[in-house]
């Protein structure tokens, strides 16, 4: 630490000022806004946004739609990344441009990614179809069949994120002790084998970061659903976060949207939660077997 | 089979599987160029059956990318989003930079607390308050202005955070001694601590560069009126519900993609290392 004479001694707080006074605007008090809309009526305290969001059908689908895919989309980003990042932390010539070519879609802006895919999978005139085509598989329906339409949306928004997960698991493998490796060689561990009693549990906090990080940007994930699907083919697709985007902006109704981004809120903090338990555990376990 | 095949092999195996990869990955990309460089009366004839032209265009031509200069009036909305792009790494460095060097270098009443507010903050999206924050903002009267574009993206809890673990390495010796001879705390920064991070301010720059080349949701709700729009709302205006100005829209997609790949692959290295030292560690 450097050391601050007194006349000095509020250098520290000048220096932070307005930084911290742009967070509290512009990241803070929106949370407060949040909260005050969804519990404060016209009479003071209520639940009453939250009794009519929990009657609500639509609600409900959409709750069940975010869990869906949000048990599929976080396990198989996490382990892509995962496997991206070992791939692309291997000792040979080139692999800086694999490197980039595997994190090159997230630096493409969500538009022209959900544009191009769009046009890619459309039925009628897209590229995939016209190649299932050619391979005898024959055509599907994509974004327009019901039980597609979340599996297209994983696929994209997977395509998309999976380089920037990996860059964060490659910095954890980089800080490894490479002497770590050369021991596990030395007793004739496998690959495999390294992976998943040495590197596994090294990466533990890196692990960690991911999950939430991961975890809170995809059960917030909405821009396919607005760009493509609009929610549809018959509510398949409308997760919690675009109904939550309609209400504000198409119904005028900020007391259930703030509701919604709370009921997510606290979705994402159960299931950061759960994660930093079951991986806590794990590496216990992996631990003890080392 | 001695050793060094083995390896060999391995090695081969390793090539093939990423290329593979690449390819996947990169094929949306491609297809999109390809499509961006076809003549209008081409964009859709050789779709189906499938053959080499469903991929590769029969006339090449930059036709489309003329036209949406020259008659869409492009150029606007990218002068637009180069403004508010800059503005935001400038400034959003400075003030992230500065915050983070008292962080890291002094102590002071309430540090952990203030600290912990930053933490906090990083941890909520910005998803989830846009639409309060839009409030927020027009209560400020600062929609369809320059600084409600930009003014919100300014103090990012991640970069600050990022910042702190980069500057925390720097020994306090190498400060110290500098001081000793007199130099005033600004001097410190700006001739010792600034050239030693170079990596993290590299890294603090593409983060900004991409939330704000890329942004898409909170230009939708700010920037309403026509000359303040930014490439991403701007590209939404080639398609319609009743037309879709196809090689506008791809034209214009591709030209807003290539400029984020152009600064990320010289620019690459310094990221990785930028997010290795942040302490986001094994």
């Amino acid at each position: 630490m450097l050391h601050l004479s007194r006349k000095m001694r509020f250098l520290p707080y000048l220096l932070i000022l307005p930084a911290l006074l742009l967070l509290f605007v512009f990241k803070l008090y929106p949370i407060i806004i949040t909260l005050r809309e969804s519990f404060i009526g016209k009479n003071g305290l209520t639940l009453k946004n939250f009794q009519l969001l929990f009657k609500d059908s639509i609600f409900w689908n959409s709750l069940m739609v975010t869990l869906k895919m949000n048990i599929v989309i976080i396990p198989l980003q996490i382990f892509i990344a995962l496997i991206f990042a070992l791939l692309v932390n291997a000792p040979i010539r080139g692999i800086g441009i694999f490197r980039t070519i595997f994190y090159l879609p997230i630096t493409i802006s969500a538009t022209v990614s959900c544009l191009v895919w769009n046009v890619m999978l459309n039925p009628n005139s897209g590229v995939v179809n016209s190649f299932l085509n050619y391979i005898g598989i024959g055509a599907q329906d994509f974004f327009l069949d019901k039980n597609q339409a979340l599996w297209c949306i994983v696929l994209v928004a997977s395509w998309i994120g999976c380089g920037y997960w990996m860059m964060f698991i490659l910095a954890g493998l980089k800080n490894i002790d490479p002497v770590l490796y050369e021991a596990a060689m030395v007793d004739g561990s496998g690959w495999l084998h390294t992976t998943l009693t040495i590197t596994l549990p090294l990466l533990k906090n890196v692990l960690l970061f991911v999950f939430v990080a991961n975890t809170t940007s995809n059960i917030l994930l909405f821009v396919p659903m607005q760009l493509i699907t609009n929610g549809g083919p018959q509510g398949s697709t409308d997760v919690l976060m675009f109904e939550a985007y309609l209400s504000a902006f198409k119904y005028y109704d900020r007391s259930r949207s703030s509701a919604i981004v709370l009921v997510l809120l606290v979705l994402i903090i159960i299931i950061c939660a759960f994660q930093a338990k079951m991986l806590n555990e794990k590496s216990d376990r992996g631990a003890g077997k080392a | 089979m001695t050793r060094r095949q083995k390896k060999l092999i391995k090695t081969i195996l390793l090539y093939i599987v990423l290329f593979i990869l690449a390819f996947l990955l990169l094929f949306p990309l491609l297809w999109g160029i390809s499509a961006s460089l076809r003549s209008d009366n081409e964009l859709f004839s050789y779709v189906m059956p499938f053959s080499w032209h469903t991929l590769i265009p029969v006339e090449w031509t930059f036709q489309s990318y003329i036209d949406l200069f020259a008659k869409y009036n492009f150029l606007k909305p990218v002068m637009n989003t180069l403004f508010v792009t800059a503005v935001s790494i400038i400034i959003g460095c400075f003030l992230n930079s500065i915050a983070a060097f008292a962080f890291a270098m002094f102590d002071f009443p309430l540090k952990n607390f203030l600290f912990g507010l930053v933490l906090l903050s990083f941890m909520i999206p910005f998803e989830a308050i846009a639409l309060p924050l839009y409030q927020v903002v027009d209560s400020m009267h600062l929609v369809d202005t320059y600084q409600g574009l930009i003014l919100p993206s300014l103090a990012n809890g991640l970069v600050m955070f990022l910042f702190v673990q980069f500057f925390r390495d720097i020994p306090a010796e190498l400060l110290d001694a500098a001081r000793v001879d007199g130099a005033g705390v600004g001097k410190v920064f700006v001739t010792i601590l600034m050239p030693l991070s170079k990596p993290i301010f590299i890294t603090a720059g593409l983060m900004f560069f991409m939330n704000q080349w890329n942004s898409y949701l909170w230009p939708l709700l700010i920037a309403r009126s026509k000359n303040i729009r930014t490439i991403q709302i701007a590209l939404g205006f080639f398609s319609t519900e009743h037309k879709t100005n196809w090689s506008a829209l791809y034209a214009g997609s591709m030209f807003s993609a290539m400029i984020p790949l152009c600064l990320f692959l010289p620019l690459q290295k310094y990221f990785v290392q930028g997010i290795t030292s942040s302490g986001i560690k094994g």
